[in-house]
């Protein structure tokens, strides 16, 4: 089989495997589900839930491409992967009429650029990519990327950026006035070239280090998502989290329910929790992160709905863009990448 | 080793050679047979159709998930040697050759004074806590590095109470080989302990009734007696720190990008190239392979008494 000379498809999907139906299997983002909520979930519906984690949606992606990810009925991407999923087939388009609540969204997410008309995808999280920086050590505090550029010397190997090619190379070019997304050589080589300039005074690449190391005072000020900010804003108050002026990439995580999911009634049904605005300001009290429900962000205390960390400024949000995959440059990206991380 | 043994005609390697006069056809096939199947069986098709498969892989450029596998040629070989790669190759060949040299100096006087100077009723209990730290997760090891090398860590917080300036060692390349000589040094000390532990004693007393002084004895008795364990154990820490992932991804730093973080990068990174990584993982494995004949060849020439 393996060396016949024809040419067989490389990690071809595979579809359904057969499930219990009243299991409801997701793989989802560590932090996004805890034992109360599946709990809730079970009471309501008598679904029993199993939820796997991922720690990036490229490896989400590689398990599903690998044939292990039949049994999920319901999947958590992030916005570009949900473009890329479309494209690739893995997404089933959602019956609008089996989901209560979509028009209680915010107005931004009512047609996201990543998915018009939330067609296959619903969102259920969102934030920024920022800085979060230790206020007690670095004086004045950061208000934009190029900070980190103008101060060199004081933040020599005490800062840490994302481990993400797109995130580094967009926050460079957007600080430099392109765009996050930019397709254009010439811009993208002079955003590796700043960071090339900046690398010696960089600690590490690094997309959750950092969060220990910030606290404990071993870094002065690390790039990451708005998330993890606010969780580590609450084990040590000496960190702040700055969303830069010239912008900042805006994520969204979503539900999907893949091609192959085995239980369609369990996943619209885990859908429609989600869009519950109680449980969305519950969920977005007890495991910190930014609901993208307008219903269940009012029912939230104030001293949360103000948390400019989690829900920024209208104007904060003005000048921060969606990363959107761009294949016709992935190759150039990830050169620079390589090069950058690797010399 | 079972690998190409099975590989090759069992008929040139079992049984008195040139035996003409062979009567029962089936006792002389069963044996091996049902020694070697069951492992043969697992061998051939967990490792060795896997490689293949990866070969063949390796031969479609730039090739993702969903692509139709149709090998055309050696183009992913070749993108291997550019610059860049080189460079993350040397760094990997760095660190496997550095911790392979640390684990050489501190394990050999360990498992020297394990094998011949310890007390013999201790010398089970010894060598056992000195591979006690491989029954924790190397994540868990490499984590509790962090704590330790890090600026604020326990370290620097020792350095400075008597006395000392701190040493910033997180991130750089001096704790990648620290975390992998931690990690690897039991396997080193166990291997030399064993080869030493069948030390022929009357040779070291013979060698100082001849008027050798101690350092004498040691560098030509002792030490081309424990050849054979040097190279094994020396081998086997260099195999497996220049394919480790853990200790350069957590202790390396912002350059420390290896031949398995590449690897890595082309499976499950942003940018899918499954055609070059499983290029970059033959280059590995052929490596490693080459690595292993030729201990095979002059390793067992030095075994010979």
């Amino acid at each position: 089989m393996t060396l016949s000379s024809c040419g067989w498809t490389l990690a071809d999907v595979r579809t359904t495997v057969q499930t219990a139906s009243d299991v409801l299997y997701i793989y989802t983002w560590a932090g996004y589900t805890d034992r109360d909520l599946l709990n809730k979930f079970q009471q309501e519906t008598g679904i029993r839930v199993i939820a796997d984690v991922f720690s990036s949606n490229e490896e989400m992606l590689a398990k599903l491409q690998a044939g292990a990810g039949g049994a999920y009925s319901i999947i958590y991407p992030s916005d570009y992967m949900v473009i890329k999923m479309k494209e690739l087939g893995l997404l089933t388009e959602l019956d609008r009429d089996r989901l209560v609540g979509l028009d209680q969204l915010f107005p931004q997410f009512e047609s996201p650029s990543y998915d018009t008309d939330n067609r296959y995808s619903l969102p259920v999280s969102w934030g920024t990519t920022g800085l979060i920086f230790n206020k007690e050590q670095l004086k004045p505090a950061p208000e934009d990327w190029n900070y980190l550029w103008d101060n060199q010397g004081q933040i020599y190997k005490r800062a840490t950026l994302l481990n993400d090619a797109r995130e580094v190379m967009g926050a460079t070019l957007r600080m430099l006035g392109y765009s996050y997304n930019s397709t254009n050589p010439k811009e993208i080589q002079e955003a590796y070239e700043w960071l090339a300039e900046l690398k010696p005074a960089i600690s590490a690449f690094t997309s959750d280090a950092w969060r220990s190391q910030i606290v404990t005072g071993d870094l002065k000020i690390a790039m990451g998502y708005s998330f993890d900010a606010n969780e580590v804003m609450e084990e040590s108050p000496d960190l702040q989290y700055v969303l830069p002026k010239s912008g900042s990439s805006l994520w969204t995580d979503t539900l999907v329910i893949p091609s192959t999911a085995p239980n369609l009634e369990a996943a619209y049904a885990w859908m429609n929790f989600m869009l519950d605005p109680e449980i969305a300001a519950s969920l977005c009290k007890r495991l910190g992160f930014a609901i993208s429900s307008q219903a269940g962000f009012e029912l939230l205390p104030p001293e949360i709905k103000d948390n400019p960390t989690l829900f920024p400024s209208e104007v904060a949000l003005e000048k921060s863009q969606g990363l959107i995959p761009i294949p016709e440059v992935a190759d150039l990206y990830d050169r620079y990448w390589t090069r950058l991380t690797s010399a | 080793m079972s690998v190409s043994t099975k590989h090759q005609p069992p008929s040139n390697n079992f049984g008195p050679q040139g035996d003409s006069g062979n009567p029962r056809f089936g006792s002389r096939w069963l044996g091996p047979l049902a020694l070697l199947g069951p492992a043969g069986v697992w061998l051939i098709f967990l490792l060795v159709l896997p490689t293949l498969v990866i070969f063949e892989i390796s031969l479609v450029p730039n090739i993702k998930p969903g692509g139709i596998v149709n090998p055309s040629g050696l183009d992913n070989y070749f993108l291997a040697f550019q610059g860049v790669y080189i460079m993350v190759v040397l760094r990997s060949l760095f660190l496997a050759i550095g911790s392979t040299l640390l684990c050489l100096l501190l394990g050999f006087p360990v498992a020297y004074w394990l094998a011949i100077l310890a007390p013999q009723r201790w010398r089970n209990l010894m060598l056992m806590s000195f591979i006690l730290p491989l029954w924790t997760s190397s994540l868990l090891r490499s984590y509790a590095w962090i704590t330790i090398l890090r600026p604020t860590g326990v370290l620097n917080s020792v350095l400075g109470f008597v006395g000392l300036p701190g040493l910033e060692l997180l991130n750089r390349p001096p704790a990648v080989l620290i975390g992998m000589t931690y990690s690897f040094l039991p396997y080193m000390v166990l291997i030399l302990y064993s080869s030493l532990e069948k030390l022929d004693r009357q040779l070291l007393e013979a060698s100082a009734d001849l008027g050798a002084t101690p350092p004498e004895t040691f560098w030509k008795v002792t030490v081309p007696q424990a050849l054979p364990g040097i190279a094994a154990g020396s081998l086997l820490v260099f195999i497996t720190s220049l394919g480790d992932f853990v200790d350069p991804e957590l202790l390396g730093g912002a350059s420390s990008g290896t031949a398995a973080r590449l690897i890595y990068d082309r499976f499950l990174g942003q940018t899918q190239n499954w055609g070059f990584g499983a290029a970059l993982s033959m280059l590995l494995i052929m490596a490693v392979s080459i690595a292993i004949a030729l201990l095979l060849k002059y390793g067992d020439r030095d075994a010979q008494p």
